[in-house]
């Protein structure tokens, strides 16, 4: 047996699949991809948790919008910030890009967007979804690891809580300002 | 519990959250068990491994290296309770694999049903040879993809007429082996331990699909576990109970399940696993050369470590591979994805200079 994911097999000898197979195996591909973004869709709305949203984009089931809210008792408390989610041919067997769009002053997110969480690389599972991608930023917000950041700054005021409150404060822009 | 439902034309089939792929998030389709009882669908579980190391449950993150084969029990039960459901992932499926030019096995419902207690039930294995080769007709020789999808979406409604005898049972062999679409009673028959022949308690499946007690799998000191149906070996530690199909059980046979429950507490103290020994075994495994995305279609090792042997005459998009073990044993097990191989087919040996460790992880 060969794999049949698309990209998974770069130098695979013999038996791999052959190329002029990939146009038709992508598009079984966006099938099931947009089944699984469907049925996301429909929990996430019926599900109704609270302090997480995420929607298509206008046309294009493949990028979604998401919005978190800062949890409470934290110093992102009462602050909104918005996300994009682009999900590759094969998910969810590889992880979406998740970018913050709005500016987050934030240990493990530099200053385009880019977020630093083991889930989103190597410790990627297919039974993840958006659901549990923005409950996991949202957890990394009030719980970031400050020994590997790409916001120095921020880690090193992260040891004090007050004034980094007065940071968040200071930067924070709302997403529909 | 929360019910699920898919929602046809004309009808509507509730099905437990239980049955619900994690990945796909649709109700499980040819359902596989691995090793640490968690389910997934055929393709689901095939797509997700690495291909190039050591895999793990998406929900457990539990390792294994060895693509496990369909649980025909598990598919028969889902198959029997929620009939319209079933059929209409069947079909959703099939049209998948012909887009794709990959296919899942075959598997007889009837012939498992009929002989759910005999030995020779290998799931596949059943697959009439006539059967095989109309497959090999229409789907490798014809190459008339949009035709066959084009067919095959009337199928919704359930009107079948005009279609040849033998494509409908290729192509719909669920639909065919059982037109009726109300559910069954499931009965005692239909979930029993392969050793015991007793309902099942504390259900464990082995990478071979088998379904046995927890109390039931034995092996000596450090032998492997070897399968009583088919004799393969189960290429890991004691596997843990499929804690749905168990709920499933509980759900449906309460005081069967009690009595079953006396029993085996009677006579059995339950193994001990040691987890401490299956990471030795997995460091003592990943050393040595393997084949970046090639599976062995008898153990299900994926990747194949150490020497491959590639099937020159199967002509399946998906190839034919055996490991070095598998290639030495003559072993009767059909291919994992309805490959046509036969005993006459040529081998090559295929060696790797991949050594593993050597590549860095890209991620």
């Amino acid at each position: 047996m060969a794999s049949v994911n698309q990209d998974n097999v770069p130098g695979a000898t013999g038996t791999a699949p052959s190329k002029k197979s990939q146009a038709p195996a992508k598009t079984a591909d966006s099938q099931s991809v947009l089944k699984r973004l469907q049925s996301e869709l429909m929990a996430l709305m019926m599900g109704g948790d609270s302090g997480i949203s995420a929607f298509p984009e206008e046309d294009n089931i493949f990028c979604w919008k998401g919005t978190i809210n800062g949890s409470k008792e934290t110093v992102f408390e009462g602050t909104q910030y918005r996300l994009s989610l682009s999900f590759p041919n094969d998910y969810p067997f590889k992880p979406p890009k998740v970018k913050f769009e709005s500016f987050c002053f934030h240990p493990n997110v530099d200053v385009r967007g880019h977020i630093c969480l083991d889930i989103l690389q190597d410790k990627w599972s297919s039974a993840y979804d958006v659901r549990t991608i923005l409950l996991s930023i949202q957890s990394l917000l009030g719980e970031p690891n400050t020994s590997s950041p790409l916001n120095p700054q921020a880690a090193q005021l992260w040891s004090n809580q007050e004034e980094y409150r007065k940071m968040v404060e200071k930067l924070y822009k709302p997403p529909n300002a | 519990m929360e019910n699920h439902h898919i929602s046809s034309e004309s009808e509507e089939e509730e099905f437990s959250d239980r049955f619900v792929c994690c990945m796909c998030l649709e109700l499980l389709y040819k359902p596989i068990v691995l090793s640490c009882g968690h389910v997934s669908c055929f393709w689901c579980v095939h797509r997700s491994m690495s291909g190039e190391k050591q895999s793990h449950c998406p929900l457990c993150r539990h390792p294994y290296n060895h693509f496990p084969t369909i649980c025909q029990l598990l598919h028969c039960l889902l198959l029997n309770s929620y009939p319209v459901a079933y059929k209409k992932r069947e079909l959703q499926i099939l049209e998948e694999e012909k887009k794709t030019g990959y296919f899942s096995p075959q598997l007889d419902v009837q012939a498992w049903s009929s002989q759910a207690n005999q030995d020779s039930n290998i799931p596949g294995d059943s697959v009439s040879k006539e059967l095989s080769a109309s497959m090999q007709e229409t789907v490798f020789d014809s190459y008339n993809l949009n035709n066959a999808i084009a067919v095959s979406r009337p199928a919704d409604g359930g009107d079948y007429e005009g279609m040849e005898n033998v494509t409908e049972q290729v192509k719909y062999p669920l639909l065919s082996q059982q037109q009726s679409g109300s559910p069954k009673q499931i009965s005692v028959a239909d979930v029993l331990c392969a050793a015991c022949k007793q309902l099942l308690f504390r259900p464990v499946v082995l990478n071979c699909g088998h379904v046995y007690c927890e109390s039931c799998i034995v092996k000596q000191d450090e032998e492997k576990i070897r399968c009583q149906v088919c004799q393969s070996f189960h290429p890991a530690r004691y596997p843990k109970v499929c804690l749905d199909l168990q709920n499933f059980l509980i759900e449906q046979f309460p005081k069967e399940l009690a009595h079953r429950r006396d029993g085996v507490q009677r006579n059995h103290v339950n193994p001990t696993t040691c987890e401490g020994k299956s990471s030795k075994e997995a460091e003592k495994s990943s050393s040595g050369s393997y084949h970046r995305g090639v599976g062995c279609d008898y153990c299900g090792m994926y990747p194949i470590i150490g020497d491959r042997y590639r099937c020159k005459d199967c002509v399946e998009k998906i190839g034919f591979d055996l490991c070095n073990d598998c290639y030495n044993t003559s072993s009767k097990l059909p291919g994992r994805f309805n490959q046509q191989h036969t005993a006459e087919h040529q081998f090559e040996l295929i060696r790797s200079d991949i050594i593993r460790g050597s590549v860095k992880d890209n991620e």
